[in-house]
């Protein structure tokens, strides 16, 4: 895809929300994922049609996303996640530090979303795995909420998981 | 740290009586390990039951991965080494999540399935929730409101506050409130899809954007504990088979110091002159066809018990009656012809009522018209209108 087409695609994701914290203080207490999503969910969604069941399936699939970061990331640096919304999707950015070791297994767990064989992967990792690892995390929130996910590399040492939630379409 | 954080946001629990192993609240732990100890309840409600065993998981409102796959593991475990036992999963169409994560397992082993509760939960749904329904709550409202306007700042509805009406139907209430008394939030519930499309679209109509129309289960709330400041259920109590249940959960959202408003009716004392005893012998049908599909449209004297019952003090009791002297005496007709429509055309129609017994029905109703509409009639229907407030 050249630039020229892609351009006018971004334009149109309209800023919602950001959110700024050091990776260290985010690491500290695990209960950081939980409560930025439900805050984050709550303040996104009331303006959608169905605001309470919004900020229920948006605080899901952002939960999942945070908890990736904060088993996956190191403590230099910060963490950032951005909410855009485009008609019935938002869209969530979230940069976090990531050791250069780690930057081709998330290549890789993106490109596994996007494969025809997501489906059995996911089942296969539900009915093997003692834990979901972080690959699966990102099938789950292809699978379970529709989700497209991508990512950037643009600023070294960290990462960016940009990952299309269609919920509207989902809760209402 | 996080252990007992999580442990106070959701509950495990297993009823050997009921085979049912339930979960609720949020669960979302950084480990399995944190959730060992429901994790082996649930192993050992497997080792306790014969045949079927319930997974509700009705009330859970989150549950991050960690935890669906250590759920999932001792569940998938179990279905291959107890080919005698079936796992019901009950989801509630509200949280569609988890119909979608907990459908994966049939795919894994068909052992485990997933049924949906609120598809068909109480007796009297398919009426209620029905687009013929709508017509009813139309008229309905355009009539009470006239009294609850000057009703509602006695039991302490004030401007500001954040409000939920539970069960709101086309959510015509809500929109008069926000008018009349804005208030700083208000959430708008119901489980009729159909009334909150229409809800909706009377709100955008408006360019209204600011009342929250949530689809809902009045009795399994998402809303979070002591949220509101008043919280209204009208016209409702009485259509849910369990209106204890329902109560319960108005009482939780309600923040302490606030109070839940409730309106119900006794439909036996509807009244009309002149042809009165046609009149009369209709209504005490219409309470009896109720009953017969567990919905108690007497209720409305026995308000006072029931808030009393569920731990409200300082509870208010008023009644007031619509009449055909409240405004245009044709308003009044109309929500009797709203009634006769649903309640003679489906719901006897539904218990499967003789015609002649239909026609004697309809009879009342439209007597109940004739009296509204003569010159010298009169025609009323009474509510009660009644309030608690949740101790601080
Ligand atoms: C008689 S109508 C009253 C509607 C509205 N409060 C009014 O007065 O116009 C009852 C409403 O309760 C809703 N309802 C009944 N049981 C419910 C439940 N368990 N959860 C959510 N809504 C429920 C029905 O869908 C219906 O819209």
């Amino acid at each position: 895809m050249n630039l020229a087409e892609k351009e006018p695609v971004e334009a149109a994701f309209e800023p919602l929300l950001q959110f700024e914290m050091e990776m260290g203080a985010f690491l500290s207490d695990w209960q950081h994922c939980d409560q930025v999503s439900s805050f984050m969910a709550r303040m996104i969604s009331h303006n959608r049609t169905d605001p309470v069941r919004h900020s229920n399936f948006f605080s899901s699939a952002l939960n999942e996303l945070l908890e990736v970061s904060f088993r996956g990331g190191s403590p230099d640096g910060q963490i950032g996640c951005a909410v855009y919304r485009q008609g019935a999707k938002e869209r969530v950015k979230l940069t976090f530090p990531c050791p250069p070791g780690q930057r081709q297994f998330y290549r890789e767990a993106v490109s596994k979303t996007r494969r025809g064989n997501a489906y059995a992967r996911y089942l296969d990792a539900i009915s093997t795995d003692l834990a979901p690892s972080r690959d699966v995390v990102l099938l789950e929130l292809a699978i379970n909420f529709d989700a497209d996910i991508r990512l950037e590399e643009s600023d070294p040492p960290s990462i960016t998981l940009v990952v299309d939630l269609p919920l509207e379409g989902i809760v209402s | 740290m996080s252990t007992s954080n999580l442990a106070a946001q959701f509950q495990a629990d297993f009823d050997p009586n009921s085979q049912e192993f339930s979960l609720a609240g949020v669960i979302r732990p950084h480990s399995a390990d944190e959730i060992a100890t429901s994790l082996s309840m649930l192993r050992e409600a497997i080792d306790n039951v014969r045949g079927v065993l319930y997974i509700n998981v009705k009330r859970l409102v989150q549950m991050n991965n960690t935890a669906f796959h250590a759920f999932a593991r001792v569940l998938l475990d179990a279905c291959r080494v107890r080919s005698d036992l079936r796992f019901v999963v009950v989801t509630s169409s509200v949280v569609g999540w988890t119909e979608r994560m907990f459908g994966h397992l049939n795919r894994i082993e068909p052992q485990v399935t997933v049924e949906v509760y609120d598809s068909k939960f109480y007796p009297g749904q398919s009426f209620v929730e029905n687009t013929s329904f709508i017509p009813i709550l139309r008229t309905q409202t355009k009539m009470t409101w006239r009294h609850e306007r000057t009703i509602l700042p006695r039991h302490g509805m004030r401007p500001g506050m954040a409000m939920a009406d539970i069960c709101c139907g086309i959510g015509d209430f809500a929109l008069l409130v926000r008018k009349e008394f804005q208030p700083g939030r208000i959430v708008a519930l119901d489980h009729s899809r159909a009334s909150l499309a229409y809800a909706r679209d009377v709100a955008a109509g408006f360019g209204i954007a600011d009342i929250e129309y949530t689809y809902g289960d009045a009795s399994e709330m998402l809303l979070e504990d002591n949220q509101f400041d008043f919280v209204t259920c009208r016209h409702s109590l009485q259509i849910f088979n369990q209106p204890d249940v329902l109560l319960k959960e108005l009482y939780r959202i309600c923040k302490p110091g606030g109070r839940v408003y409730i309106t119900n009716e006794k439909n036996s004392h509807c009244l009309g002159e002149p042809r009165s005893k046609s009149i009369q012998w209709t209504y005490n049908e219409v309470a009896k066809l109720f009953s017969h599909f567990e919905m108690d449209v007497e209720l409305g004297p026995k308000s006072r018990r029931y808030l009393a019952d569920a731990g409200f003090d300082d509870i208010l009791v008023e009644s007031f009656m619509v009449t055909n002297l409240d405004g245009d005496p044709q308003d009044f007709a109309d929500v009797i012809t709203a009634w006769e429509n649903v309640y003679a055309g489906e719901m006897a129609v539904k218990r499967g009522d003789p015609p002649e017994f239909i026609e004697r029905f309809r009879q009342g109703f439209r007597d109940h018209i004739f009296a509204a509409l003569h010159p010298k009639g009169y025609a009323g229907w009474p509510i009660w209108a009644a309030s608690g407030r949740k101790p601080l």
